[in-house]
């Protein structure tokens, strides 16, 4: 008899956690289809959503990105009305795809939430750019670089809806592009080692800078590493010895200069060219033998300079992130000024396309402003339209960085 | 298939000797790392039957504090004391620091646990370790930070004494810092296999992981021994951690996940509880990392090592120089 008592209550359990499941399942669908269409009093403080790696292999980029978005804020909020208050959401990048999908879910039910800045990488972006169409909220990226997220191309669709994804940070495209023509036109290299760490950003930029090596000739050959892996002394004993120069564009800073300084040790001698990701003076110095490929930044902005003070050094990789709060908070305060005072997500998701920044706003070294039609051959509706481009930087003898190209 | 089998011999003819040797040297110093880690596996494994899933991160917490006295001295390339003390005291202070720690989590984490399914430890020891890389992520900034070891007693822009050759084989240098960490690692597993087997204090941990309640009834304080085992584990994890900061030359919060995890595959695979079987199951791992790397390419080195875990499970669970426990039924 007891049994069957307890047989019958684990099946009243069991449908209660269905029920109750269901029941809290279906009320989350309505709370984001209620905020995607809210209409959103400005008062004194808008929201805008921050989603970035807090935790993970790569929490040192994340928080880079952090530290440049409550820049942003602080910089905003002094100057400028309605404030901004930035609620953060930490994706995790490649180490849990879960945390990405749960940020997104937590944001599109925000109803106070009317933009957003983020997801880091191109495969958060991917997974998460319907859950934010679905809510009407368009986002920023400040480092999904693939190629496809803006544009189609040749058995690639574009995978994001448009007018939902804008991004501060050129395309893979762009910055191999400028990297590969550096390396042979300026460089004259003829043997060029590639290796990726295994990330979205970093293999999507190594394919499109070993397709274009290829296309002009130039021999390359491409290994692989993790982000978590920091013994390289048996990939750099496997590059070859006629090895001119070793690509190696990194998402984690301190693990490029980790791999420069192991191939000191080794007694290797090829140069070493690192991205966007590795662009942090004080952190990746190849003295004399490293170039980056970063954003032309005026190092004489106050802001800049303000920034490298107060974190113990200068440091660019985080920059678009600035930008895309800036941006984030001026569609805003467009669309809460067209509004008299409400907006709603739709309103700002049209607004942001028409926002621009100079060049000292934006901090990147040149102005910003988005594309609304495909241009080039890389570039889609999202992407910003030129002058957006790559430096590129020498190492010098002491670690500093000096523009070259 | 057929590409990576003709890429695999088309890498080693390229390689050649050298290449051979060089993946050989670097496999045995990286295989060391590893094993010192693993005995901390072994150890506690041995007395307790507990997986102690933090103890990667105890050896990141070494690291940390090692950085931390290079750091108080001034840094590599400015330091106010010679070299040698300048190691010896971030030796002392990773060991001590990781020991101390190794007692606490002890102390608070397991040993409250002590009666409970064995479920319960283990899951208790995931979360310390998850406790410990965040707090260390918050304390840290979640920065890699570089021990500099390249410019570590050099002088006048000169590359230092660590990276300098001792010897050289056909061309290929093998550097102080390699003999170094190998040498260091060497020494305190032979330390430590004499503790267990020619002093009381070994007799009394392998008599408490024989039989923990009946050592408790010979006299022995098994939980001063079991306190002192996770001491000496984590001494030898904190160790760890300052050697892989002078060789590889870096530092970082989640350094203790991948290297805990391979550490673990080393201790299985040679036959967790076994203390020689931690030595030879972390050469392997090390030799395999290595080759792997040089020979198949960067991306599988992560598949060969779990690989082996996963065949070590299925064809020898006791792993190279474990023994099955007989239960009397």
């Amino acid at each position: 008899m007891l049994r069957r008592l307890g047989f019958i209550a684990a099946i009243a359990a069991a449908l209660a956690v269905v029920v109750s499941t269901t029941a809290w399942g279906s009320a989350k669908a309505p709370r984001t289809a209620a905020a995607a269409t809210a209409s959103v009093k400005c008062g004194k403080t808008v929201t805008i959503g921050v989603a970035y790696p807090a935790t993970g292999a790569v929490a040192a980029a994340g928080a880079n990105q952090f530290d440049w978005a409550r820049t942003a804020q602080k910089l905003w909020n002094k100057s400028h009305r309605p404030r901004i208050r930035l609620v953060y959401g930490d994706t995790k990048l490649d180490t849990d795809a879960s945390a990405n999908i749960a940020v997104a879910h937590s944001f599109a039910s925000n109803g106070k939430m009317l933009a957003l800045t983020g997801p880091a990488g191109s495969q958060e972006v991917q997974a998460s750019n319907s859950i934010y169409k679905g809510s009407g909220l368009a986002s920023i990226s400040p480092s999904a670089t693939r190629i496809f997220l803006t544009r189609a191309m040749t058995g690639n669709p574009r995978q994001t809806a448009k007018g939902y994804f804008f991004r501060t940070v050129p395309n893979d495209g762009e910055q191999g592009q400028a990297v590969a023509k550096y390396i042979h036109g300026t460089l004259k290299e003829k043997h060029v080692y590639i290796i990726d760490d295994g990330t979205s950003y970093s293999t999507g930029l190594a394919d499109q800078v070993q397709a274009n090596l290829k296309q002009d000739g130039v021999s390359t050959v491409r290994n692989h590493t993790t982000t978590s892996v920091v013994d390289y002394s048996s990939l750099i004993t496997s590059i070859p010895n006629n090895t001119q120069l070793v690509y190696i564009p990194w998402q984690v800073a301190g693990n490029a200069n980790t791999f420069y300084q192991q191939s000191q040790t080794a007694n290797r001698k090829y140069k070493i060219f690192g991205s966007d990701g590795t662009d942090v003076p004080g952190t990746f110095e190849p003295k004399g033998v490293g170039y980056v490929s970063g954003f032309p930044v005026d190092a004489t902005s106050k802001t800049y300079k303000a920034f490298s003070k107060a974190h113990g050094g200068p440091e660019t990789f985080g920059i678009p992130t600035y930008t895309a709060v800036w941006v984030n908070a001026r569609a805003v305060q467009m669309a809460c000024k067209a509004g008299h005072g409400k907006t709603t997500r739709a309103a700002v998701r049209k607004d942001i396309p028409k926002v621009q920044l100079t060049s000292a706003q934006s901090l990147l070294g040149f102005a910003v402003k988005f594309l609304k039609k495909n241009f080039s051959t890389f570039q889609g509706p999202g992407d910003m339209a030129a002058p957006a481009s790559f430096g590129i930087y020498h190492v010098n003898s002491s670690g500093a960085y000096v523009r070259v190209g | 298939m057929h590409f990576l089998l003709f890429s695999v011999i088309d890498n080693i003819r390229s390689l050649g000797w050298g290449g051979a040797f060089q993946l050989l040297r670097n496999g045995i110093v990286l295989g060391s790392l590893y094993a010192l880690i693993a005995l901390g596996y072994t150890l506690v494994y041995g007395i307790l039957k507990l997986l102690n899933f933090a103890h990667g991160d105890v050896y990141m917490v070494g690291s940390f504090l090692g950085f931390g006295v290079l750091t108080a001295f001034g840094g590599a390339l400015n330091p106010g004391i010679p070299l040698v003390p300048l190691i010896i005291l971030m030796f002392a202070a990773a060991m001590v620091g990781s020991g101390v720690l190794g007692v606490s989590i002890e102390r608070f984490a397991y040993r409250p646990l002590r009666n409970a399914p064995r479920i319960a430890p283990l899951i208790s020891a995931l979360g310390v370790a998850f406790f410990l890389e965040n707090s260390a992520q918050l304390l840290t900034g979640g920065y890699v930070y570089s021990y500099e070891a390249l410019d570590l007693g050099g002088k006048n822009g000169n590359l230092g004494p660590l990276v300098s050759p001792v010897f050289s084989v056909g061309g290929n240098p093998v550097t102080v810092v390699q003999v170094f960490v190998v040498a260091t690692a060497v020494g305190l597993m032979v330390g430590l296999v004499l503790l267990v087997s020619r002093t009381r204090f070994g007799k009394a941990m392998r008599a408490t992981a024989f039989d923990r309640e009946a050592a408790s009834m010979m006299g022995i304080d098994t939980d001063r021994v079991i306190a002192s085992t996770f001491f000496i584990a984590s001494m030898l994890a904190g160790a760890a951690g300052v050697m892989f900061g002078l060789y590889i030359g870096t530092t970082f919060f989640f350094m203790g996940f991948l290297a805990g995890l391979k550490a673990f595959t080393a201790a299985v695979v040679g036959g967790i509880g076994s203390i020689p079987g931690a030595v030879v199951g972390g050469l392997l791992v090390g030799l395999l990392e290595s080759f792997a790397i040089g020979y198949v390419g960067g991306q599988w080195s992560d598949i060969v090592v779990f690989g082996l875990l996963i065949v070590f499970m299925l064809v020898r669970p006791s792993g190279l120089l474990g023994s099955y426990a007989i239960q009397k039924v």
